[in-house]
Formats: structure tokens, C-alpha cells, sequence
């Protein structure tokens, strides 16, 4: 009875020799298809590579011009503005510049994408019960699998650098979009669906016109918790090469040099708040304007 | 009454024996903390460190996961853990040897008898097929074969991972060596799985690789790599006034200082480890033997446990010279 014992586990020999069949596999598979995979991938590096000179090589001022007029038009109020140009003005002053720069890049680079492979999905799902249910559980693993974990392949597949980094970002910062789009269009209440019927508009027009535009509000509450979540992963994707902010925040862990970990742990956190409140409060004027309308 | 009296000082005894138990282990060895540093060389070294030390001196071990600069730190701050297996210490010198100089931290034993080995590395098969690449100054000269990340056209020279000293030493011979003008770029890896990940993708798919490793590793047990030359002799005095720091304004070209990898202890443990100080005092691998082990524990995905186990059944010649033959049969008879 010695499965009473102790719990009746697959013999060392075989778990190793198990763990051994899936590595070699997994080694042949980057063999044969890694070339194929990164090609794949080159129009977003060339995406990633020219967000980041644009935003790097242009003069500090006409960034901070460009960030405080994005701000100004998204959200109407002159505090924030005010707040955003101090933040940056620090950053710039405590030699941080540079890094925020590429981290602001990365993060922008990594919502576009999550944005433009979320919002299809989210629109899919928002139809489709059975769809729904496939999708959610997927979400969750995204959401909860450790990232060093998908580190290990996607570095095999892709080296380290930029593409690799926002991958891992991408996974962990796509499932808000998704849920917050088939959550937003689901919200529509189903009298003004039938009444869009009964004008007799087509499924386009539907989607375009009526569902997407009343669910934007709670889309926008999804595209500011990806940009917050890619924020979060600055510092795991500086592992795998990312330049940004993270880089020191990694160089601060393994020296113990409290004040540099400090900093750019402050300045990650100064440009968290300056999206949060840009992505919210331009979420809350298109609520605004939407009961204005229908209200 | 009276049996239950009895019966109750029979108890009070047994527990007394039991108190009295570890006191009696504690005076020969004692309860002691290891780092477990977090790379492989130095996790099986702490492995067997804890193996020889329960088994062979009856020590209670305990494994507490460490890196070089929090490790070191919490030593020289703290006094815990007591043993660091395989200290790097070029890179903290200063403040290590002013703590051995106060009293606070003992050197014991060379970890490593060959001392660590640094500098930069091309896979084997590339070295292969370009027979005239030997030094740093030849790979330097084919931008083409080594192709950066984000950029094709120039090469790519990988460092070292953010923070560690060598990133500071790589990006320095970068510099000295004018990579900067021959087209190369400086690309980071971030951490050690990211250059781990780097050289393991640059093997499997064949493609060329430039950069910064060390020896022993089991990157280099697996993956068969050929170190570059340096083509300069070592310069002392640049390597340590200048090459190692971060604000050095004319880096010279030098190769690596051959890195001294020793043993370090409290000063309590070394007062009250008894026998079990010698042991630390004798104990050191060279090379050779570790990459051998780290290769056989990469291709078996073993741990550092099974790795210690695997060395101590299967090396018997290395590690019995550490210890009396009467501690040798005790481990070889917990095996």
C-alpha cells in the first residue's frame, strides 16, 4: 500500500525523460519555424523602432508641447495639462528623460496593437455566446500565467529586444480590451437594439453606429487599464532587452542602490498617472456628450 | 499518586534528553544559512556545501536563495546567511575586504581554483567556419557576421546583465575597442535568462552571436562556445583603476582580470562552526570538473540537489580530499 504513503507519482526517470521529449520538441519547432515566425513579426519591430526615434530624436520641447496638447484636447481641463508638464519637466531635470521616452513608446506601440487585435475580438464575442465562453477562460490563463513563463518561448522564438518584450506585454495587457468591449456592447440596452431594427439597419451599421459609439465609454475604461497594465510590465520586459525605464530599475535590484530604483520607480508612476487621468477623463466627456443625446 | 509521579519524571527526563540533544550537535557545528546565489555554478556548490555539512559534520542547514550584491550586503550589514559558497568578489572588493579587515567576514577557501573566467564569446560553429576570427580586434572586423536585433546592417557585441559589474567592464572594452565606429552596436539583455535565451536561440537557429559570457556555466557545458582572445596581455592597474567603473573616460583595452571566486563566512560562524570551518577552508573545484556537472544537470534538468547528490556519488576522488575519511564515510553512507 505505498500509494497510501506517499502520493503516487509519475517515476522521476520518466517525469525527466517527459520534460526532456517536450524541450526537443519545442527546440525543433524554434529550428524550423523561428525564421518564419520572426519575419512575421518584422512590420511591428519596424513599427516599435520608429515610435521610438520619433520620440527619442525629437527636441524635449516639441514632445512636451505634443503630450501637453494630446492632454489639453482629450480632456478639456487646464489642471491636468499643467500637472502633465511639471511631471515630464522633472523627469527631464532628473536625467530620466531618455528612458521615459522609449518606456512611453513602448507602451503607446504596445496599446495600438492590443487595441487593434482586442477591439475585433471583443466585437466577436460580444455576438457570439459560445464564442464568449471560449474566450473568457483564455482570458483568465492570460491574465494569471506568470510571464516569466511565456518569457522562456518567446525569447527562443524572437531573441530579446523590443518585439519579444512587447509580446509579453501584449499578453498580459489584451484581455481588459477584450472583456471591456464584449461587456460594453452587451450593456446596450436591448430596446434601442430593437429600435435600430426597426429603422432597419443593417448589422454594419449597427455595430458602428450604435452599439460601438454607447459602449465607448466602457471601452475607454478597458484601453486605460491595458495602458496600465503594460506600464506594470516595464520592468519584467526590460528582463528580455527593453530599454526604458525598467533597465534601471533592474541595475537599482541587483546593486541595491535604493535612490536610482526610487526614482524610476516615481517616474513609471508619474507617467501612469498622466495616462490614467487623460485615458479616464476623456472617457468620462464622451459619456458626457453621449447623454446629452440620448438622455 | 505515586506512579504518576514516577510516570511524570520519566516524561521530564525524556524531554530534558531531547533539549539537551541539539545542544550537544550545536557545540560541534550548530544551526548555519547558506546563500543559495542564483545562478547554477553556485546553486550546486551550495547544495553540496549542505549535503557535506548535515551529512558529514551533523550542521543544520538551511538554504537561503541570495545574489551577489544582497548576499554580500546582508552579510557585512547583518551577519546573515554565514556562508556564501561562491562569492564574486572582484566586483564588491572594497567593502568585503574592509569587512575582513574589521573582523566582520573571513575569506575561506578559492571557490573556483581556476579562478573565474570573463570575456566574449562566438559559438563554436561560427569559429568554425571562420578560422581567421581569434581575438575580440578580428570579430570586430565582421560587423556582418554577427547581425544586431533591431538593426541588420550593423553587428551586435551582447552585454552583460543590467546592474552586474560586467556590464560595466563590457561596455568599456566596447569603447576601447572603437566597436562603436566599426559598426557595431552595444545591445542589452537584461537579465541573465535574457542572455542565457540570446545564446541558446543563436545555437539552435545557427546564427551568429557576439557577446559577454563566463566560465563555468552550463551555457558553455551545452552549448559549445569559444572564448575570443582578448590580443592584449592583462593591464592591472587600467582594469581596476579605470575599466571597472562606470565613469571611466578613457578605457584601455585590456582583457579580464582573472575573477577570484572565494568562499566567504561570518565571523560568527567561524568561531562556532568548529570542523566544519576547515571543510570550508579546504573546499574548491577547478573549471573543468564544474562544467562537466552543470552540462550532465542541463541535459537532465536536474536541481542543485540532484546535482550535489549525482557529484558526490559519482566524484568521490574531487570531494574526499576536503574532508577526514571518517566524515568521507559518513556522507558516503547517507548517499
Amino acid at each position: 500500500m505505498q500509494w497510501l504513503e506517499a502520493f503516487p507519482a509519475m517515476a522521476p526517470e520518466q517525469l525527466s525523460a517527459l520534460k526532456k521529449y517536450i524541450d526537443q520538441g519545442f527546440r525543433a519547432i524554434t529550428r524550423e519555424y523561428g525564421e518564419a515566425i520572426e519575419r512575421f513579426f518584422d512590420p511591428l519591430k519596424a513599427f516599435l523602432i520608429a515610435s521610438e526615434r520619433l520620440l527619442t530624436q525629437s527636441p524635449w520641447w516639441a514632445v512636451l508641447v505634443a503630450m501637453a496638447l494630446l492632454v489639453l484636447v482629450s480632456t478639456r481641463s487646464l489642471k491636468l495639462v499643467l500637472g502633465t508638464v511639471v511631471t515630464m519637466l522633472l523627469i527631464g531635470y532628473f536625467g530620466m528623460w531618455e528612458d521615459t521616452m522609449k518606456t512611453v513608446s513602448m507602451i503607446f506601440v504596445c496599446t495600438v496593437v492590443a487595441l487593434a487585435v482586442g477591439l475585433p475580438i471583443g466585437i466577436l464575442t460580444s455576438r457570439s455566446n459560445g464564442l464568449q465562453r471560449l474566450i473568457i477562460p483564455l482570458l483568465d490563463v492570460m491574465q494569471t500565467m506568470p510571464s516569466f513563463v511565456y518569457l522562456i518561448p518567446v525569447v527562443m522564438f524572437l531573441g530579446i529586444g523590443k518585439v519579444p518584450g512587447l509580446i509579453a506585454v501584449v499578453i498580459y495587457a489584451l484581455p481588459p480590451v477584450i472583456r471591456f468591449t464584449n461587456l460594453g456592447i452587451r450593456l446596450v440596452s436591448a430596446e434601442l437594439m430593437e429600435a435600430t431594427e426597426a429603422f432597419g439597419a443593417s448589422n454594419w451599421q449597427k455595430i458602428w453606429q450604435v452599439q460601438l459609439p454607447l459602449a465607448l465609454p466602457t471601452i475607454m475604461g478597458g484601453v486605460n487599464q491595458t495602458i496600465m497594465l503594460s506600464l506594470s510590465m516595464v520592468v519584467v520586459a526590460s528582463m528580455i532587452g527593453v530599454q526604458g525605464l525598467g533597465q534601471p530599475v533592474l541595475k537599482a535590484i541587483s546593486n541595491q542602490y535604493f535612490t536610482l530604483g526610487l526614482f524610476n520607480g516615481i517616474a513609471i508612476v508619474g507617467i501612469a498617472i498622466i495616462f490614467d487621468r487623460a485615458s479616464q477623463a476623456y472617457g468620462k466627456r464622451l459619456q458626457r456628450h453621449s447623454e446629452v443625446h440620448h438622455g | 499518586m505515586k506512579f504518576s509521579f514516577k510516570h511524570s519524571l520519566t516524561l521530564l527526563s525524556g524531554v530534558a534528553a531531547l533539549a539537551v540533544a541539539p545542544a550537544a550537535f550545536a557545540q560541534s557545528c550548530g544551526s548555519v544559512t547558506i546563500a543559495n546565489m542564483n545562478w547554477q555554478s553556485a546553486e550546486v556548490l551550495a547544495n553540496i556545501d549542505k549535503l557535506i555539512l548535515s551529512k558529514g559534520y551533523g550542521c543544520e542547514v538551511e538554504l537561503v536563495p541570495g545574489d551577489t550584491m544582497p548576499t554580500l550586503t546582508s552579510m557585512m550589514e547583518k551577519g546573515k546567511p554565514d556562508v556564501a559558497p561562491e562569492a564574486w568578489i572582484n566586483a564588491v572588493r572594497e567593502p568585503l575586504d574592509a569587512a575582513v579587515k574589521s573582523g566582520k567576514l573571513h575569506y575561506a577557501a578559492a571557490s573556483l581554483v581556476d579562478g573565474g573566467i570573463e570575456g566574449w564569446w562566438i559559438p563554436k560553429f561560427l569559429a568554425d567556419a571562420h578560422p581567421e576570427i581569434k581575438t575580440i580586434d578580428d570579430a570586430l572586423n565582421h560587423p556582418e557576421l554577427f547581425p544586431a536585433p533591431e538593426d541588420a546592417k550593423k553587428g551586435a557585441v551582447h552585454n552583460c546583465p543590467s546592474g552586474w559589474n560586467c556590464q560595466i567592464t563590457t561596455g568599456n572594452a566596447f569603447k576601447a575597442w572603437d566597436a562603436k565606429k566599426r559598426n557595431f552596436v552595444l545591445v542589452d539583455t537584461g537579465s541573465a535568462a535574457g542572455l542565457d535565451g540570446s545564446i541558446a536561440k543563436a545555437n539552435e537557429r545557427k546564427q551568429g552571436w557576439l557577446g559577454y559570457y563566463w566560465a563555468p556555466t552550463a551555457i558553455l557545458g551545452t552549448y559549445a562556445m569559444v572564448k575570443l582572445d582578448a590580443g592584449v596581455p592583462y593591464d592591472d592597474k587600467a582594469f581596476k583603476s579605470c575599466n571597472t567603473k562606470a565613469d571611466c573616460a578613457q578605457p584601455a583595452r585590456t582583457d579580464w582580470a582573472k575573477s577570484e571566486v572565494l568562499t566567504v563566512i561570518t565571523d560568527r560562524f567561524k568561531k562556532a562552526g568548529g570542523p566544519a570551518v576547515d571543510y570550508l577552508n579546504k573546499r574548491g573545484w577547478n573549471n573543468e570538473t564544474v562544467n562537466t556537472l552543470l552540462s550532465w544537470m542541463h541535459s537532465n534538468q536536474a536541481t542543485g540537489e540532484d546535482g550535489a547528490r549525482y557529484f558526490l556519488k559519482n566524484q568521490a576522488a574531487v570531494w574526499t580530499p576536503w574532508v577526514s575519511p571518517e566524515v568521507a564515510k559518513k556522507i558516503q553512507a547517507s548517499l
